[in-house]
């Protein structure tokens, strides 16, 4: 079972299953194990089968690793080496802890994808009981179809999906704990890193230089705690900091937010003010002339903290939001490449005249925003419902044409005699009447059909089911035509069968059912017509490709 | 709708009015018909601006010859542009409704920097053609010019001399310097208008300093440098200064003299060359200062001319002095005098004097009289036209010291000089600063309550009504204070005075470092960020206590807390920065995040930006805003407010801080379909002397109840407050109580509510 093509990324020896020792094997797609002396798996899991691992606590004699499995089934292995069982442990751990995400989401996702889908068409899920959970087609058979359907939904799916946002307080998340000896515990998770990641472009990039080359994962989120750039208040001095320059980063970042200048006029403080006064009139303070580096360390430590909030919620909302900036950005780069302020001028009024009207407008002193209306008042409502149709284009007739057809019509209604000679004797009428009211001779055939008076509403139900059962195989039978590859060869072999399979395991016991209460049989005439041109045109092939080998 | 105010047809462009709306127009046409002065005082949000121009407007087509003109003066240019909008709409509905064509002609005036299209090529074309008429926004200026190839700045100047409604700034009005160039002409039967007249106050250094100056941006670029330093670090303390005041006073440092040094040597060498050349041109100059600055007397008593407040009555009888008559002369007069200032600097210990004395030591020390010295402003205009220097910026120095001489010399009250040898902050480092301060910002404001008919001051928050024309200087003939009629409590004001373990809130100095405080602060914050949607502003008292606060919260985990539930955003003192904040904060009020943007009382975002309806559920005033008193200028003027006015200086810094916290909450609360909380956390504004300072419209709201609530008890109330505001509100709701339609306004009972409305004072 073994394919050569596999990647084997750690072989584990002497590691035990069900009481045997034998060999763990991690391969890129899959774990699997084998018997000592074998050359076969005994045990082979899918990653994406697994839904996690669970490992023995650390001071456990027994070193085990367990697997749970999406179904609920779990497999054990004991890690049985004496001397380097807690490494190899650790090393297995590792490794599946590395690799188990990568196909959990998309295991997940499909998961979770068939789950919606089922429970969004109850049709579909009854369809997959009667033919899944009955075991007439395997699971995989049944979606086989329908994932095509599932991943063109999912790359819409994806378009439409709602980005998720950063929490503002993802930082504060981040709870510090005392370890008992002079130290800290950060609790990192996956969604933290991911927002640090997202907020903060500057960090990501540190950490694509520096992990794994220069740094382990691990000591690269140690220097990130340890750093200036997290605890903004410290001002930072040494310069080997890693993290110092992803500060000056985020300084530019903020300073071109700022140069950058803001969209909307309202709020712009700096085109506030209409008039300033020359320099020295005014009251004022004496001219301030502390300069930056005399400001006391608490003060600029203050000052940074500012900044700091400032330029995380901006990033935050930016992370949020940045998906859907990508045109605008571009748009207002091109505008302001060129940009000079004449040309700026000729971007803003639109958006500055909008928030000046919005800015003087009193909604409640004007009238309701829609048209008035006139209350419609109908004398006679029939003649309303039954107004005129409407002309479909093609009808349209000229208003010459209308006057000729009203003048021929008048024309011939002057013109009318009733030909009394040539009609029907009354009894005549009044039985032909009869026969064709309800009872009659001629209408019983109809009353007959009114099976949905006759059957049982389960019945129909049920019926319903084999019905939708039986097209989902017969499609499936269907596609297969024009068989021109061994596959479906083969599977259209293996739909005949489960056709037949169908036939007796639903069909016969509904037809007995049926009989035993006394319905009329040609309910399922119509399902085995259908099952009969499906097993004919089996034959069909059959002897043709039969002919073909002979 | 069409309404009779008192007699007047009146266009209204709403389906529907406001009560007050109604009582507001009542009073102001009993001022125009008086033709005297009125102060007005209503809530923002209840459509004053569009009462105030839709009965200016009909009073002008009634009586023409009565009211010439309309100027407007408002504050920011946002604030203009909005102006002018509103005034759009009008004129649409006046089109409208009458049919015929109107020949109104309306524009906004706004500084070159504003309204230039050509920065590099200088255009003056434009000031000859009439603008047709209509309304013309700073855009529709500058589209206007772009298609005419006109400065739009130099035809907005040119226009207002005929236009019927001019929007600009105060300062075109009230700064010596700019009303002499843009206003001087504007006619005499013109009625004046201050909106958001609270900021009459308003703190302008902050503003130089920002860097927008126009002789700013000549400034060589070493000194630019500075500047953007300084900018950063500049204290917050101001604000009882207004335009007035601002345009009236003087600083002087080291660096003013080193530069008007430089001019003055500039100016010599100027003088020696075109002596050379072109003697002539310095004895036209001479004879004609010899003749004395009769034009501009006659201009003055035949009343073309807004007078200038820098000029004096006296300059313009006499000639100029023999001693500063010729060009070198002058020079060298200016030399004595800047020698004289620089001896003055070189103090080691704080002097305060005023004018007299002032005189009276230049005189005993360099000789200089108090006549040449009140020429100086004039006679130095006089020397640098004959000198056909055109760029006046770069002579900005030794024109603010003439100017400063001109001033000390003519004015012997009303002002102060302070010399300080360095900062408060940083004794050891020498920085002397000689402040000429005005006391008096009625010296400013007197031309124009003088020349104009009427004169409107009008805000939201000017409570309480009758300190302005006592600070003013000026007899009204109306002074009413509005309400807000409201159908439902939209607002919902919280004294909160106690943290939940009865520590006492305040923001007073002693308690100033209390880490209970600020962790009490700390949980009002964090409790109402999990409580309020959308938007909460939180306004400090100082920058520097917000900063103090920001940092022991950062450090008590309380800010990572408030993190989880809102995005926090925090106002710098630099403003391109506060620009951004402001933007994101409202971009994640927008998107439903949520956000918390703190900022400071009396700055920049307190006094322009409005927080309307998700921008803004809640304000928190954490502590009473009062300003930092230890200012000597600050001293000086409660000095003089209390010599001059009776007005006692706690009713004034209690007054000034009411003011700007009033100013800070009413932010979130810009309309009758708007709501939000307020909350006050000190437990100071329990006292009736200070809450009874609070505008009326707040203070009805307070009920005893809510007068000393711990943390826990507010944000019960809150959480009731908002679930009942949070229900919809429609139009009908309003209908008949807080929203009249014509029938409605015109029956005898809604009349007599109406009546009831103005508050009279």
């Amino acid at each position: 079972m073994a394919s050569l093509s596999e990647e084997v990324l750690l072989v584990v020896k002497k590691v035990r299953q069900k009481k045997q020792d034998g060999t763990l094997y991690l391969m890129a797609e899959r774990i699997a194990w084998g018997p000592e002396g074998k050359d076969r798996f005994t045990v082979s899991h899918s990653y994406s089968d697994i839904r996690c691992q669970k490992i023995s606590p650390d001071g456990k004699a027994k070193v085990q690793l367990q697997l749970v499995l999406h179904t609920g089934e779990s497999t054990t292995f004991h890690f049985a080496n004496e001397s380097t069982s807690r490494k190899d442990w650790e090393a297995a751990k590792e490794l599946l802890q590395q690799l188990l995400p990568k196909f959990k989401k998309k295991a997940n996702k499909e998961l979770e994808e068939k789950n919606k889908m089922l429970q969004e068409d109850p049709v579909l899920f009854q369809l997959y009981k009667d033919l899944v959970v009955s075991q007439v087609i395997s699971a995989e058979e049944f979606w086989a179809n329908r994932l095509g359907g599932i991943n063109n939904g999912e790359s819409a799916a994806c378009e439409n999906k709602q980005e998720v946002g950063i929490s503002g307080a993802f930082l504060a998340d981040i709870r510090p704990q005392t370890d008992g000896c002079n130290g800290l515990r950060y609790n990192l998770t996956a969604d933290i890193i991911e927002s640090i990641f997202r907020t903060y472009p500057a960090v990501k990039q540190k950490y694509k230089e520096n992990v794994p080359h220069n740094l382990t994962e691990k000591e690269f989120w140690t220097r990130f705690f340890q750093s200036h750039y997290f605890h903004r208040d410290r001002i930072s001095t040494g310069t080997q900091d890693i993290f110092s320059e992803c500060a000056r980063q985020d300084e530019k970042g903020l300073k071109s937010l700022v140069t950058q200048g803001v969209k909307n006029p309202m709020v712009d403080l700096l085109s506030l003010e209409d008039k300033t006064l020359d320099e020295g009139y005014g009251i004022s303070s004496a001219l301030p002339s502390t300069s930056h580096a005399s400001r006391t360390v608490k003060e600029s430590s203050n000052f940074a903290i500012i900044k700091r909030f400032n330029h995380h919620s901006a990033m935050v909302l930016a992370a949020g939001s940045r998906k859907r900036d990508v045109p605008a950005d571009q748009a207002s780069e091109t505008s302001s490449t060129d940009g000079n302020s004449r040309d700026s001028d000729f971007f803003q009024p639109p958006l500055k005249k909008v928030k000046l009207q919005e800015a003087i407008e009193y909604e409640d002193l004007q009238q309701e925003n829609r048209p008035k209306t006139v209350a419609l008042n109908l004398k006679k409502s029939d003649r309303y419902a039954h107004g005129p149709v409407p002309l479909q284009s093609q009808q349209y007739t000229t208003s010459q044409d209308i006057i000729n057809s009203v003048n021929y019509i008048k024309h011939e209604m002057s013109n009318y005699k009733p030909n009394l000679t040539q009609v029907l004797s009354s009894a005549a009428a009044s039985s032909a009447i009869a026969a064709l009211s309800p009872g009659g001779v001629l209408m019983q055939q109809v009353a007959q059909q009114a099976i949905n008076q006759m059957v049982p509403t389960e019945i129909q139900a049920e019926l319903k089911h084999l019905y939708v059962a039986a097209g989902e195989l017969l499609r499936h039978f269907w596609t297969c035509f024009p068989v021109n590859t061994a596959f479906l060869e083969e599977k259209v072999t293996k739909m005949k069968s489960n056709l037949e399979r169908f036939q007796i395991t639903k069909l016969r016991p509904f037809q007995e059912k049926i009989q035993r209460q006394y319905l009329s049989t040609n309910l399922t005439g119509h399902l085995e017509c259908m099952l009969q041109a499906a097993y004919s045109k089996f034959h069909i092939w059959q002897t043709r490709r039969m002919m073909r080998k002979t | 709708m069409k309404l009779n105010i008192d007699g007047l047809l009146v266009y209204f462009p709403y389906d529907y009015i406001y009560p007050e709306q109604y009582s507001y127009m009542l009073e102001l046409k009993r001022t125009l018909d008086a033709k005297g002065h009125g102060v007005l005082e209503m809530p923002s949000g209840t459509g004053k601006t569009i009462s105030l121009l839709s009965l200016i407007v009909a009073y002008q087509r009634a009586f023409p010859l009565e009211v010439t003109k309309l100027i407007y003066c408002s504050r920011t240019v946002p604030e203009i542009e909005k102006v002018v909008e509103e005034l759009r709409k009008l004129m649409e509905f006046y089109a409208k409704e009458t049919e015929e064509v109107n020949n109104f002609l309306a524009l906004a005036l706004s500084s070159r920097k504003n309204l230039c299209i050509h920065p590099e090529e200088f255009d003056a074309v434009g000031r000859q053609v009439p603008l047709p008429a209509g309304v013309y926004n700073l855009d529709d200026l500058k589209d206007l010019g772009r298609r005419k190839g006109w400065c739009p700045y130099y035809l907005a100047r040119y226009s207002i001399l005929h236009a019927n409604i001019v929007v600009y700034s105060y300062h075109y009005l009230l700064d010596p310097k700019i009303a002499d160039l843009v206003s001087k002409e504007l006619a005499k039967k013109s009625v004046v208008v201050f909106d958001e007249a609270h900021n009459i106050g308003k703190d302008l250094q902050r503003l130089w300093l920002s860097g927008m100056s126009e002789p700013f941006l000549a400034f060589p670029e070493g000194l630019k440098k500075d500047f953007k330093m300084s900018k950063r670090l500049e204290k917050l303390l101001f604000s009882t200064d207004n335009v007035c005041i601002d345009s009236m006073s003087v600083n002087i440092t080291r660096r003013t003299l080193d530069r008007c040094q430089n001019n003055v040597d500039t100016l010599q060498n100027t003088i020696q060359r075109i002596k050379e050349t072109d003697a002539a041109k310095l004895r036209e100059e001479y004879r004609r200062l010899v003749e004395g600055l009769k034009e501009a007397n006659v201009a003055r008593e035949t009343d073309v001319y807004l007078a200038n407040p820098v000029l004096p009555d006296e300059i313009l009888k006499e000639a100029v002095p023999g001693s500063i008559r010729t060009a070198e002369h002058f020079v060298g007069f200016l030399r004595r005098f800047l020698e004289y200032l620089k001896s003055r600097l070189r103090v080691q210990h704080v002097v305060q004097e005023s004018a007299p004395q002032f005189l009276k030591d230049i005189f005993d020390k360099v000789c200089i009289d108090r006549k040449p010295l009140r020429f100086c402003a004039e006679r130095l205009q006089s020397l640098l036209r004959t000198l056909e220097i055109t760029d006046i910026s770069d002579f900005s120095a030794v024109t603010l010291i003439s100017n400063f001489a001109t001033l000390v010399s003519t004015y012997s009250q009303g002002f102060t000089i302070i010399i300080e040898p360095f900062e408060d902050r940083t004794p050891t480092i020498a920085n002397p600063v000689l402040h000429f301060s005005c006391m008096d910002p009625s010296i400013a404001i007197k031309p124009v309550f003088q020349r104009f008919q009427s004169v409107i001051i009008t805000s939201g928050t000017l409570s309480p009504v009758d300190i302005y024309p006592r600070i003013l200087d000026f007899r009204p003939v109306t002074m009413a204070s509005f309400t807000m009629t409201l159908a439902r409590t939209c607002l919902c004001p919280l004294i909160v005075g106690r943290g939940n373990d009865q520590v006492a809130l305040s923001s007073k100095f002693e308690t100033r470092e209390d880490f209970a405080v600020i962790r009490n602060y700390g949980n009002l914050l964090l409790e109402m960020s999990a409580v309020v949607p959308d938007g909460i502003v939180a306004f400090f008292t100082s920058y520097v206590y917000m900063e103090n606060i920001v940092a022991s919260w950062y450090e008590q985990g309380i800010l990572e807390n408030i993190q989880r539930n809102k995005l926090i955003f925090i106002e710098t003192q630099d403003a391109a920065e506060t620009s951004m904040a402001l933007e994101k904060y409202q971009e994640a009020c927008e998107n439903g995040r949520g956000a918390i943007l703190l900022s400071v009382a009396r700055g920049k975002v307190s006094e322009g930006i409005d927080f309307v309806h998700h921008f803004g559920r809640a304000v928190i005033m954490f502590g009473v805003p009062y300003v930092y008193t230890q200012s000597r200028i600050l001293k000086a003027r409660l000095e003089y407010l209390r010599d001059q006015f009776q007005i006692r200086e706690n009713d004034f810094l209690t007054f000034d801080a009411m003011r700007h916290a009033a100013q800070c909450v009413g932010r979130a609360i810009r309309g009758k379909t708007d709501y939000g909380l307020m909350i006050f956390a000190d437990k100071r504004y329990a006292r009736a002397d200070k809450r009874g300072k609070l505008p009326r419209w707040i203070q009805e709201h307070i009920n005893d109840g809510s007068l000393n609530l711990t943390v826990d008890e507010a944000v019960q109330l809150s959480k009731h407050f908002l679930r009942q505001m949070a229900q919809p509100f429609s139009q009908v709701d309003q209908l008949g109580l807080s929203l009249l339609t014509l029938e409605q306004l015109e029956s005898p009972e809604m009349l007599k509510k109406i009546a009831q409305i103005a508050h009279q004072t």
